[in-house]
């Protein structure tokens, strides 16, 4: 059904002025199934109202650092006044709802045959209707549904059989019609939730001891608006590539009572969509953008006048809203700020007052930035130009069916099936990283593993969880400051290290210089380096390591006398370094030597 | 006639009536002349002999566009809308740009950047060529074209071809495509004719009758092919709306009415009293429903991208960059209902007015659902037709005859939008009508519009009656 005769509207199309070319050279190429690595597109800033964007300039990773400084400074200026805070939190129960705004991953925009772009040159994507032209209408793209369903779909919403979209009306000059074209009365998917697991949390601990399941009250469409570039003092440059772009907003009950569950929560979702290929999400690329919604009420205790209501949750204590946060952290950080600021006025005798207020990375307090006068009406109207939506049963069933394996389920398969044998916690870890091009990376890994040594059961049995070491510790080491890249060490070559491990051609020591070679940019192969390099391990005889032990065993008789009388068993690994150093590269073998070592000291042998 | 005549005859009356200020913009009458000329002249179109006015709301890439507004005063749009298109490939030569109430906001046709049209009575008299098409409605009735392309929200090709003497056509809503038409309030924008005759009316409308996909609001064939398309022959029940004579009713349009009744009775057909209780309602209806639209319609005439903006510099650091624009490119009558529009939408009165609104025009489709034999095509078809139903409806186009523009200068708004009182509930319905002059006098000459409203779909009947009408009447 969704289909379309392709070759007569490009036909028609070329003939209109607005739509440049390449546009729809890249609508003719572009398929209408998702693009096979979508998180690997540029980012760009998003900017769902009519807010200015961070004035900043500063790189993301300064900010995260200054941020962090300042936290440690004021850590130590204030270690009484945490505690105190911590006795606040017994007392005050902070509740939480979060607004996700993110970029649909579609070919066309939401109301005209124009192509999407994240790169192209300023205003080259702009069809008659993005720029507002008087007389034009909206041309709904239904594929644009497609990757909306699958994130709905993801998030467990139910799939309305009908919705609708409307008019969300500001005066601002990056929105060309003077509204957002948004889903208000008529959503196309509501009542979903996402868990998140223990595995889900820093640390592998969630603060509420156990799973915890975040209602998702509506998934909306909507589109985004032109760019603003601000050239200070007085220019603002548009650019209307970005005008109708296809997003969807994601609104969660106010079911989340800690500020690290809410940042979980953003992740998480990140995740999702990123696994069901929907957006070109990477919120700390600014694919992705969170309003919050903070109150605080006091735990056991009624609220007085019954308290707010926020989507159906009664009791609550009036809420603020915090917008436009880009990263997970400033989720974090401005709910912790704003949380400690509701209880700090209501416990000096104030009143919170319903207004939204702004962040910045790295500061200490929300700003307001206009009060409930302030607020602006939207004057919501159904659209009178645009057919209701109708989504047929055949369709939902077919992408659920055809859904990709979500995060949780992978978690599971890692930790459970004698393939992987993660931790949960490294299963959680490599999941999240590089948008789960990590994860592709070890499934190569270990699936070239398994060939290798498919008449192997004793190897195959190790083979995932020493995949998972080499991928996660040794090759995240060394990508600790940097972007992270595949090709940098290719996966054969990592399984090809791995192999000799498992072989006892090299040692561990000589392993990790192999590695390290690789990462550096080596352009030889592993089994080369290993031939160029001697690196082979040349296993000595008994008697060499005897000897090799007794030499050094009588040169440092005090530190002998400690390991046996005072069971200062450590000390043995030192004397395993002597051994090491003192033999040609890649000739002893650790375990070996320590076996010799205790065997002499008349020690019991390594657990 | 052969093109270079009527071409001719049409630059006469054009300098003849220039003073009427019926254009904004004019073809260039070389131009019009040579085309006959052309090796492309294919005298084999429907149209090819034919000078037709485009109302200026309506896109043409040759001509500015300027919705009447200070707005757009310059604005000419980079393409040309549907019914333009169709217009050309049926080998139609545009005559020009129709002046009309900026943003087709009015019923007089006074509410223009440009100045208002003007209409003379038969004694000289300066009066109202009604609006918003009362540029269309005047160069159809002065003879500057063929024939016009009007737009009707409320009224507006109806009530300016009742006070002109010409012929308005405002087909069923989505039968003609709206892409390139400026929207005013576009859940009741239609693309309307103006004419001399029924008959063109017709040929025009069947030139332009064609689903168009670039107007999501466009019938689908599907839905096109449902409609009722056989012309009926037999005798027809005409119904007679009660509520519609009203005691403002002017005595020579309730002579005119009683006129229309009296000829289609001695035709054959049957005369039946209905009653649509919602009519009461439509006009305070319609008055919330249009503004509402009209306030998020227009909201994208900042001057940013296209139009005039204000002299000097623009918005406040607190304030968005064309407060100033917008206040000074708007003229009053907008400024108001722009005002209106948004008050209506606005949290504390959405509930009060524009929803009550939207349930008074539900009822309204349903009063004329309920009286007319047809059923409701777009409705599932569920209620078959009724006996007791009537075919069409026969009405005054509005209770007036064309006033003095003199009479206008102190009237209120309120005063302005009672001219909509009978042409409005069709356009809540999204009905077909057509007004047809009918003489009230004992010599001819004068004339009041009637109004034939059918059921949805029903365009061809609608236009056979008045077809009727028209002919009893003037021989």
């Amino acid at each position: 059904m969704l289909a379309r005769p392709a070759s007569t509207a490009h036909a028609v199309l070329s003939k209109k002025p607005y739509i440049c070319q390449s546009c729809l050279r890249r609508a003719r190429l572009a398929p209408l199934a998702p693009l096979p690595h979508p998180s690997r597109l540029p980012r760009r800033a998003l900017q769902t109202n009519s807010q200015a964007p961070p004035k900043d300039a500063a790189p993301f990773r300064k900010l995260l650092k200054d941020a962090k400084k300042q936290k440690k400074a004021d850590g130590l200026q204030s270690n009484t006044s945490k505690k105190n805070k911590d006795a606040r939190l017994d007392k005050w129960e902070l509740t939480v709802g979060i607004e996700i705004h993110a970029e649909l991953n579609t070919p066309r925009k939401l109301f005209s045959r124009a192509a999407t772009s994240v790169a192209g040159a300023p205003n080259t994507h702009v069809a008659l209707f993005d720029a507002a032209f008087p007389g034009t209408q909206p041309q709904f793209q239904r594929e644009t549904v497609i990757p909306a369903l699958r994130a709905a779909l993801a998030l467990c919403c139910e799939i309305q059989e009908k919705s609708g979209f409307d008019r969300k009306h500001y005066f601002y000059q990056d929105q060309p019609n003077g509204y957002q074209i948004t889903q208000y009365y008529e959503p196309f998917a509501r009542n979903g939730h996402v868990t998140l697991y223990p595995h889900d949390f820093p640390g592998g601990v969630s603060p509420e001891d156990g799973p915890v399941t975040i209602g998702i009250k509506q998934v909306q469409m909507e589109q985004d608006t032109a760019k603003t570039v601000q050239q200070p003092p007085h220019t603002h440059l548009l650019d209307f590539n970005r005008v109708s772009h296809p997003l969807i907003e994601i609104i969660t009950l106010p079911q989340i009572h800690h500020p690290t569950t809410a940042a979980v929560c953003v992740r998480k979702i990140q995740m999702i969509l990123n696994t069901v290929n929907a957006c070109t999400a990477g919120m700390e690329m600014g694919g992705l953008r969170a309003d919050v919604n903070v109150s605080v009420r006091e735990r056991n205790k009624e609220v007085v006048d019954g308290g707010h209501e926020y989507s159906g949750v009664t009791g609550l204590g009036q809420r603020t809203e915090i917008k436009n946060l880009a990263s997970v952290k400033a989720v974090e950080d401005a709910i912790i700020a704003e949380r400690d600021r509701q209880i700090e006025m209501v416990e000096n005798g104030g009143v919170v007052e319903g207004e939204t207020r702004g962040w910045t990375l790295g500061s200490k307090s929300t700003k307001r930035l206009r009060g409930k006068e302030g607020e602006i009406d939207y004057r919501y109207m159904p659209d009178p130009d645009i057919l209701p939506i109708i989504v047929g049963k055949d369709l939902v069933e077919h992408l659920r069916d055809t859904l990709p394996m979500l995060s949780d389920a992978w978690v599971h398969t890692l930790v459970n099936s004698n393939q992987y044998g993660l931790t949960a916690k490294d299963a959680g870890t490599l999941l999240l990283l590089n948008d789960g091009d990590r994860l592709d990376y070890y499934l190569d890994v270990v699936a070239q593993l398994r060939v290798i040594f498919v008449n192997d059961p004793e190897a195959l049995g190790r083979v995932g969880k020493t995949a998972g070491n080499w991928v996660l510790m040794e090759l995240g080491g060394l990508f600790k400051n940097e972007e992270w890249d595949e090709n940098r060490v290719p996966s054969d070559q990592l399984a090809s290290i791995i192999v000799h491990i498992f072989r006892k051609q090299v040692t561990g020591r000589t392993a990790k210089v192999l590695l390290a070679k690789k990462f550096e940019g080596d352009a030889r192969t592993v089994q080369q380096i290993i031939a160029d390099e001697d690196l082979l391990l040349q296993p000595l005889s008994r008697d060499k390591y005897v000897g090799l032990a007794k030499d050094l065993l009588e040169e440092k008789a005090e530190m002998v006398k400690d390991i046996v009388d005072k069971q200062q068993y450590g000390k043995v690994k030192w004397f395993v370094g002597q051994m090491m150093s003192r033999s040609p590269e890649g000739t002893v073998e650790p375990a070996t030597a320590e076996g010799v070592l205790r065997e002499l000291m008349g020690i019991p042998p390594m657990e | 006639m052969s093109y270079l005549k009527h071409a001719k005859e049409c630059l006469s009356n054009r300098s003849k009536f220039f003073r009427l200020n019926a254009f904004i913009a004019l073809a260039d009458s070389s131009s019009m002349i040579s085309r006959s000329l052309r090796s492309d002249h294919d005298t084999r179109n429907a149209l090819s002999d034919k000078l037709i006015a485009i109302k200026d709301n309506i896109c043409t890439d040759e001509f500015p566009t300027t919705a009447a507004s200070g707005i757009l005063k310059e604005f000419t749009s980079p393409y040309d809308a549907t019914v333009v298109k169709q217009l050309r490939h049926a080998g139609a030569t545009i005559a020009g740009k129709t002046n009309m109430d900026e943003f087709g906001m009015g019923s007089h046709s006074t509410h223009s950047h440009f100045g208002s049209v003007l209409n003379e009575s038969l004694n000289g008299g300066v009066i109202s060529a009604g609006g918003s098409s009362g540029g269309s409605a005047v160069a159809v009735a002065t003879g500057q074209c063929w024939a016009a392309l009007g737009t009707d929200t409320g009224g507006s090709v109806r009530l300016p071809a009742a006070y002109t003497g010409t012929v308005g056509f405002k087909p069923s809503y989505g039968l003609l495509s709206r892409w390139g038409v400026i929207a005013y309030a576009n859940s009741l924008d239609t693309v309307g004719i103006l004419s001399s005759t029924v008959r063109d009316a017709r040929e025009l409308f069947n030139t332009l009758n064609h689903h168009d996909p670039q107007d999501p609001t466009s019938l689908p064939v599907s839905t096109r092919n449902r409609l009722n398309s056989s012309t009926q022959s037999k005798p027809l029940r005409i119904g007679i709306p009660l509520e519609y004579n009203i005691s403002t009713l002017q005595p020579p349009v309730r002579t005119a009415w009683l006129r229309a009744l009296r000829v289609l009775q001695q035709k054959g057909h049957t005369l039946h009293p209905i009653s649509l209780p919602a009519t009461r309602h439509a006009l305070s209806a319609y008055y919330i429903l249009a503004p509402a639209e009209a306030s998020s319609n227009l909201a994208k005439y900042d001057g940013v991208r296209y139009g005039s903006r204000a002299e000097g510099i623009d918005g406040t650091p607190s304030s968005v960059l064309f407060a100033k624009t917008r206040g000074e490119g708007f003229g009053a009558e907008v400024r108001r209902r722009i005002l209106l529009g948004a008050f209506s939408l606005s949290a504390q009165a959405i509930d009060n007015y524009f929803i009550q609104a939207q349930k008074i025009r539900r009822l309204v489709q349903q009063d004329f659902d309920n009286v007319f034999s047809a059923s409701n095509p777009l409705i599932a078809p569920s209620a078959c037709g009724k006996e007791s139903g009537v075919d069409v409806l026969i009405c005054p186009t509005a209770p007036t005859t064309a006033p003095l523009l003199q009479e206008l200068e102190n009237q209120d708004p309120i005063g302005a939008y009672m001219n909509d009182v009978f042409t409005v509930p069709a356009s809540l319905a999204g009905l077909p009508a057509i007004s047809v002059p009918v003489s009230f006098g004992e010599k001819g000459g004068e004339t009041a519009g009637m109004q034939v409203i059918g059921q949805y779909g029903e365009d061809g009947l609608v236009l056979d009656v008045a077809e009727q009408l028209e002919h009893a009447i003037f021989t």
